[in-house]
């Protein structure tokens, strides 16, 4: 089942179409990056795929569920705006497990029962923080975290009902360097989780949709990068999908290695962002196809 | 230099000063006036306090039906209606500016009516309200809460609109939110220290419409007494009523802090 399947999706914004005809499907544990020029339309994908502002036309399904109001299924990190000020770092991370798991009126006719699931909730929750490095910092509330940790804890927040897919909208724009890769860190990590669940063959829990403008960091964090673009063939009708590859895979542990982008990066500097370079506009999207591929060279070297 | 921090204890003897010095000054006309004329009562000093405070706390009525004292009458009457009219206007304003904020459909149709509402004086009013509910006790509770539900509702309304964002409620949603849930977690949570701190500053309008009234219509009642002691010179009960009213607005708005300190922790920092 994919975790996320959209199927023709086409936006307008009056009689100006933003989106033409995108069409995606994203395998659970994928940490997928989308760039593109700014303004070409990758928030309203994303608001689309979120359901707060259903597509004009096409369709949006998060493990086969229609998505057409914003659900828990899908998750969503903002760049700002990100964390609830009146609730501390741990009670913001509760705050899902608390409005998904018990209802309003159970919370005042059956308190005592509430307060206990509340305890748990609390404990799962200091747990997730303590997992992205934040155990000094539960109690406290927003307003006296860093830029670096309120991320964090929005990341948290958004993981910790395990939607089928959470969606990353410029997340670390704002924050400094130093902190930036700390937090790309911290995807990398997941992603080495999402691969042991694998092996053990379970599903994997952190599903991504990334957006950045920063080409080495769509690189480095995402194992596939998705490129959305006005600059192809039909490109007076909106932005298509340009550009779908898979990209190297790094371990945290593993040196930034950055002459390993250089290549990628051309590639997407043309293909997406050059006005100049028309293409068809599939002419980059061989992601699927070249995961086959490699399959099929799996499969063909097992047998020999 | 501006703003030149000054040290704490600087800071409390200064205040300390000015109470003494406006005492001394009261104290200095005070003697200027009796030397004019021995009886007067428009500047009164210490003795024509003591009479006063001996006469508003004189029991009335006679031996076999005692009533209470003029001061606890008045007392029990105003704050009565401040009470009930504050707390009937903020209940009032509150439910329907969330209800605002929350939907746009009912926004629409009210934004205007209220905008335009809250920009007449409550106190120019008043006939309206002697006229359609007569001069009882409804009187007084419907104007005091009339008179601050709109400006009210119009704040609660508009800080909705400003510190409740879109993305707030839309995150609500995808963490398992209902619209009930919402409202409550996150509409009501997000602007409760706007709401008391609005609260505090409808406690100054609120006593304004109902002395006022009291003043127009009133049989007891503080701002009644004011009227009727002033109009024989009574000073010294004036005076005393007035700092009475000047505590009251200032306790009130101590409590209202305190509280908004203690619902709301993370708002001061
Ligand atoms: N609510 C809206 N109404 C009209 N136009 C919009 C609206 N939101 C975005 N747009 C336009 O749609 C285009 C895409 O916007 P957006 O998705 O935010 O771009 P990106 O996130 O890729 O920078 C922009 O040209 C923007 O001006
Ligand atoms: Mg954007």
């Amino acid at each position: 089942m994919h975790a996320l399947e959209i199927r023709n999706l086409s936006h307008w914004y009056g009689t100006r179409r933003i989106l033409n005809k995108v069409n995606l499907t994203i395998a659970p544990g994928q940490i997928v990056a989308l760039v593109g020029p700014s303004g070409c339309g990758k928030s309203t994908l994303l608001r689309a795929i979120l359901g707060t502002d259903p597509p004009s036309e096409g369709e949006v399904l998060a493990e086969g569920r229609l998505v057409t109001e914003p659900n828990r299924d899908v998750g969503i990190v903002y760049q700002n705006y990100s964390l609830y000020e009146f609730l501390s770092a741990e009670e913001n991370v509760a705050f899902g497990l608390k409005l998904d798991k018990t209802s309003l009126i159970s919370r005042f006719i059956a308190l005592p029962a509430y307060l206990r699931k509340r305890r748990e909730h609390l404990q799962m929750a200091r747990d997730f923080l303590k997992k992205v490095g934040l155990e000094a910092a539960m109690g406290h509330y927003p307003a006296e975290l860093s830029g670096g940790m309120r991320q964090r804890v929005a990341i948290a927040q958004a993981f910790i009902l395990q939607p089928k897919i959470v969606l990353l909208d410029e997340p670390f724009g704002a924050l400094d360097e130093a902190t930036r890769e700390d937090l790309q860190l911290m995807l990398l990590r997941f992603y080495q989780e999402n691969l042991k669940a694998k092996q053990r063959g379970e599903r994997p829990q952190y599903t991504i949709i990334i957006v950045t403008h920063e080409l080495n960091e769509a690189i480095y964090v995402a194992d596939r990068v998705i490129g959305l673009s006005r600059f192809h063939t039909e490109g007076s009708q909106g932005a298509m999908v340009v550009y779908d590859r898979p990209c190297p895979v790094f371990h945290p542990d593993d040196p930034k290695d950055l002459s390993k982008f250089v290549e990628q990066r051309e590639e997407l500097r043309s293909a997406v962002f050059d006005p100049n370079y028309v293409k068809h506009h599939s002419k980059y999207v061989s992601f699927w196809d070249e995961l086959s591929n490699d399959a099929l060279a799996v499969a063909a070297m097992n047998s020999r | 230099m501006i703003r030149r921090p000054i040290p704490r204890w600087l800071v409390v003897l200064l205040g300390i000063l000015g109470v003494f010095s406006l005492l001394a000054v009261y104290g200095g006309l005070s003697y200027r006036q009796s030397l004019v004329n021995e009886k007067q009562k428009v500047i009164p000093g210490l003795q024509a306090f003591g009479d006063g405070v001996t006469r508003m706390t004189a029991p009335q009525g006679s031996e076999e039906t005692p009533k209470p004292s003029m001061l606890v009458t008045d007392l029990r009457a105003t704050y009565w209606r401040l009470f009930l009219g504050t707390g009937l206007g903020v209940v009032l304003s509150v439910v329907v500016g969330i209800a605002m904020g929350a939907y746009r459909w009912i926004a629409a149709p009210l934004a205007p009516i209220i905008s335009f509402l809250a920009k007449i004086p409550p106190t120019a009013m008043l006939p309206i309200y002697f006229v359609l509910v007569g001069s009882d006790q409804t009187m007084f509770t419907t104007m005091v809460a009339l008179g601050i539900f709109f400006t009210m509702a119009q704040s609660v309304y508009q800080s909705i609109v400003n510190d409740v964002k879109d993305e707030a409620i839309d995150k609500a949603y995808t963490l398992g939110a209902s619209d009930p849930e919402i409202v409550y977690e996150v509409i009501w949570k997000q602007v409760l220290p706007p709401i008391l701190d609005n609260i505090r500053l409808q406690i100054g309008p609120a006593m304004i419409f109902l002395l006022a009234a009291e003043m127009l219509v009133g049989a007891e009642g503080m701002g009644y007494r004011i009227r009727m002691e002033s109009r024989v010179l009574n000073m010294s009960i004036v005076y005393i009523y007035l700092c009475i009213l000047g505590f009251t607005g200032l306790i009130g708005d101590w409590c209202l802090l305190w509280l908004r300190k203690k619902l709301c922790p993370w708002y001061d920092r």
